[in-house]
């Protein structure tokens, strides 16, 4: 029988090797626990994809596309949408 | 208003065409030298000169110019005209007048000069490239063509280069021919500037997003900021909007 042939993104996938100084999963979990925040890789993972969730929810509502768990997931995981995020994060520290 | 081309035609409207019996008489005087019957067979076939201006204005030049260098080619027809052959003289004026307007129009035509030489090769190497591919069924290599017309492969190259000049358009230039009409500079889209209105809707975006980021817990953003490679990870969150300037943000995306 045929493995499932899985998703195809549109726009590419974002990856830590395209972010400049970017954690991957595991780094972030020791970084969080070291700093006193116990977490392991996937609970890193699962933070970071339900705050995504969370910014996406109201990008969504703004440009008047419905927030559905399908969407959400399709827009969070964009990288130009992460690109986007990565932009805002950068100018409110600056 | 009527222009001065509308008063020159009136004025070479009114000259009697001449019979042949006068071009043969006028054509004797001016073999002598007599200046004033040249000028007599000049301005009885302006009209002609005109005629044959007229079906190259579509070429782009302007028509006055086409009418002086069509009177140019008159005065040559004048000057050698052989009255003896028997020909009329607008059968024998039309050649140098038609020669004189085509050579002013191969020059004149582009924004690039070229030479009259190099047009009227390319003029040849067209013609025999379709001949031989309606004859072959495929284009001529550069040496057929040099041995067909008998000149320098580099001439060929400079004569095909001077066909690709055909067809500038300059930037100044204005669109159709109004004299105050907008020129084609203006009506190109500028790709890389941003409208206002993009501008406005990139701000609404990344306001909402500064919001909503706002709204994430302190451990949810640190794990972003480790994410992305952001660094200063206690401070940051002093930077970002609060709670009131969120709401404010979705008040406003309401209204809209």
């Amino acid at each position: 029988m045929a493995m499932p042939k899985g998703h195809k993104s549109r726009h590419g996938y974002a990856t830590v090797s395209s972010l400049d100084g970017g954690l991957g999963y595991r780094e972030i979990a020791e970084t969080m626990t070291e700093k006193g925040d116990k977490m392991n890789h996937s609970t890193a993972r699962n933070v970071f994809l339900s705050s995504m969730r969370k910014v996406a929810r109201d990008a969504c509502e703004m440009m008047g596309v419905d927030p559905t768990e399908a969407n959400l997931k399709r827009v969070s995981s964009d990288p130009r949408f992460q690109s986007g995020v990565i932009d805002i994060l950068k100018e409110s520290h600056v | 208003m009527k222009n001065s081309l509308d008063y020159y035609f009136k004025d070479v409207g009114r000259r009697k065409l001449l019979t042949r019996a006068e071009e043969v008489s006028l054509s004797k005087r001016i073999e002598k030298g007599d200046l004033l019957a040249r000028q007599h067979m000049i301005e009885s076939n302006l009209r002609l000169a005109i005629s044959i201006a007229k079906k190259y204005y579509k070429s782009g030049c302007s028509m006055e110019d086409l009418i002086q260098e069509s009177n140019i080619g008159l005065m040559k027809a004048v000057e050698k005209f052989d009255w003896r052959r028997g020909f009329k003289f607008s059968t024998y004026a039309s050649w140098w007048i038609r020669q004189s307007v085509s050579r002013y129009v191969s020059t004149h035509r582009n924004t690039i000069k070229v030479p009259a030489h190099a047009s009227s090769l390319a003029y040849k190497i067209k013609n025999l490239m379709e001949e031989y591919e309606s004859e072959f069924n495929q284009s001529p290599t550069m040496t057929e063509i040099t041995e067909i017309l008998g000149v320098t492969e580099n001439m060929v190259k400079a004569s095909l280069d001077s066909m690709k000049f055909r067809h500038l358009v300059s930037f100044d230039s204005t669109l159709g021919n109004d004299e105050g009409g907008r020129q084609i500079l203006e009506t190109i889209p500028d790709v890389n500037s941003v409208t206002p209105d993009k501008i406005l809707d990139q701000k609404r975006v990344s306001d909402i997003i500064s919001a909503s980021l706002s709204k994430l817990t302190k451990r949810e953003e640190q794990v972003m900021r480790l994410r992305f490679g952001l660094s200063d990870i206690e401070d940051s969150r002093e930077l970002m909007l609060d709670e009131e300037k969120f709401n404010e943000i979705k008040d406003k995306k309401g209204e809209v």
